[in-house]
């Protein structure tokens, strides 16, 4: 019995190694059938860039034939979708600086970005994602050119010095496509990324914290520039089996498409510019923001209120913000301030609900309600302006 | 008055004692086999679920895409009122790994969507079958269902695509 019981054993293990095998050696012809190309992207215009890839991840068949595109873009702060613009940006200071916002149709933090970033997007079929692949390519492309050691953290973020990012990551999956978004840092405007992406101090909930630390590649190796690393990066992934990462060397690279200048216009990609349009529109990157509430307090002065109640004089003012727009505004008032007498509430509280959430708006009342405020409804519209200069 | 719960009494009690008289018999057997309870949810390839009552189908994403999504962070549901066609795109759950499209299952007029899940998105992972539901359809064309995997296929649908 025993005897027969350790030939049966013998044998389904030998059957499950052939099987293996078998599998094995379809992949691998799978590996040899899958074609590569770098696409790279003429535009600097972040809309038309992000209509650029989702045109691909829509219409592109990517079953055998892996695709990436480099990218870069004009200054611009690009958010994840479902991000709030007013909470991840310092939202003045970027019209300020003329820095454009953008929503991205994938997940992830907000990215800045200039021309010393470098964009890329690894296309495959859903079932051949593989964000530590892509990760891994970029890593090698780096090291083999510049000589950058860098190491790959457990969430996939790219590290050098151990612990310094300099990589910014985001995915979207579909019905047969994918694609992985990664931004890196080459030569970046340090000191304009730290201003935009910093929370400001008013309060609107759920604030992260970001204690990440970013370095650019360049301060690790002055010789990087972006279009170095372009060129190391798209080399390693020609250069790369689709699915196994092996280094075939050059010839595995000449055997691939290689590289193609693409211009995103719509005779190329028919379709692209309604595709921008939407990216670019006030709908898709405002009025896609999930609801919120903006909170702040002020002091009133002394001369506003009356006196005989004394004690601490607050104003609350909180804004719900729904699809971009005012939707509701609620003041919290102290006790002296209503004994007096106070009406200003109605006149700029309804003439403000249903607005965009945007200091223009609020320029538009002034105007309206003009002279006919007397001193407390002008304190209280200066507290509703204030809490809307984050917009 | 006072008759009509001693009446239920008996009857339950009635019930009862067959439900034991039923457990005995299998005990004597001694024989405990587990029979695996199969849900009447039809699936499809792509990993979504529908539960049909009448006209009216509720959709959901299996337990294996879930797993494979991650932690979902927020999820965008269609609006009451849109009419969708089978394999559309009709909304978007993102998740710490990606940001992934919802297929419709089948066409039809959303007739509900769970406002819980976008509250809390994370109902998904912790109950995908039953309060992570996403939305409710009213079926246009029930010859639609034909196409639609039971659990069991899928089940072994799920077997051949982890084998590749």
């Amino acid at each position: 019995m025993a005897q027969f019981q350790r030939s049966f054993f013998r044998t389904t293990s030998m059957v499950t190694r052939l099987n293996t095998r078998c599998y094995s050696k379809t992949d691998y012809a799978n590996e040899k059938n899958i074609k590569k190309s770098v696409f790279i992207s003429q535009s600097k215009d972040v809309y038309t860039n992000l209509a650029l890839q989702q045109w691909l991840f829509k219409n592109f068949d990517f079953t055998n034939h892996h695709v990436l595109m480099l990218w870069q873009n004009d200054p611009s702060v690009v958010i994840g979708m479902e991000q709030n613009p007013w909470l991840e940006t310092n939202y003045s200071e970027l019209n300020n600086l003329g820095v454009q916002l953008a929503r991205r149709s994938s997940n992830g933090e907000a990215f800045y970005e200039d021309n010393g970033t470098l964009n890329l997007s690894f296309f495959s079929s859903k079932e051949r994602y593989n964000s530590r692949y892509n990760m891994e390519i970029i890593s090698r492309g780096i090291f083999r050119e510049f000589g950058c050691k860098t190491d790959l953290n457990s969430a996939d973020d790219l590290l050098l010095r151990n612990n310094k990012q300099f990589s910014g990551k985001s995915a979207k999956i579909g019905q047969s496509n994918s694609y992985h978004y990664c931004s890196i840092m080459v030569r970046v405007n340090k000191i304009n990324e730290n201003l935009l992406l910093q929370p400001h101090g008013v309060d609107i909930q759920s604030v992260k914290n970001r204690d990440i630390k970013k370095m650019n590649l360049c301060e690790e190796n002055p010789q990087v520039s972006v279009d170095s690393a372009m060129q190391a990066i798209g080399w390693e992934f020609l250069r790369s089996k689709a699915l196994s990462l092996k280094d075939g060397g050059l010839n595995q690279a000449n055997q691939q498409r290689g590289f193609h200048l693409i211009n995103p216009t719509e005779g190329w990609f028919p379709g692209i510019t309604e595709i921008r349009d939407n990216y670019a529109s006030w709908q898709w990157c405002y009025g896609k923001t999930p609801v919120f509430d903006i909170t702040q307090t002020f002091t009133v002065p002394g001369d506003l209120i009356d006196q005989k109640t004394g004690s601490s004089a607050q104003l609350k003012v909180t804004m719900t913000v729904e699809k971009g727009k005012i939707s509701d505004i609620t003041l919290f008032v102290p006790y002296g301030f209503t004994a007096l007498g106070f009406t200003g509430e109605a006149k700029v509280i309804h003439n403000l609900k249903g607005k965009k959430f945007s200091i223009e708006a609020f320029n538009d009342l002034e105007d309206s309600l003009g002279v006919l405020l007397d001193d407390r409804d002008k304190f209280v519209t200066e507290c509703l302006k204030q809490v809307m200069t984050c917009a | 008055m006072a008759i009509i719960p001693r009446v239920l009494c008996s009857v339950s009690k009635y019930f009862l004692r067959k439900c034991e008289s039923i457990n005995q018999r299998s005990n004597l057997k001694l024989v405990h086999t587990s029979v695996p309870v199969l849900s009447d949810r039809l699936f499809t390839e792509k990993h979504e679920w529908v539960h049909i009552s009448g006209k009216i189908g509720t959709v959901g994403i299996s337990d294996y895409a879930q797993e494979a999504l991650g932690d979902v962070v927020y999820a965008q549901l269609p609006e009451v009122g849109t009419v969708v066609k089978q394999k559309e795109e009709c909304g978007a759950l993102e998740s710490v790994k990606a940001a992934s499209e919802i297929y419709s299952p089948l066409s039809g007029k959303v007739v509900e969507k769970n406002d819980a899940v976008e509250e809390t998105p994370s109902l998904i992972n912790t109950s995908c079958y039953e309060n992570g539901w996403l939305f409710k359809l009213e079926l246009a064309n029930e010859a639609e269902l034909d196409s639609l995997l039971k659990e069991d296929r899928y089940k072994e649908f799920l077997k051949t695509e982890e084998s590749h």
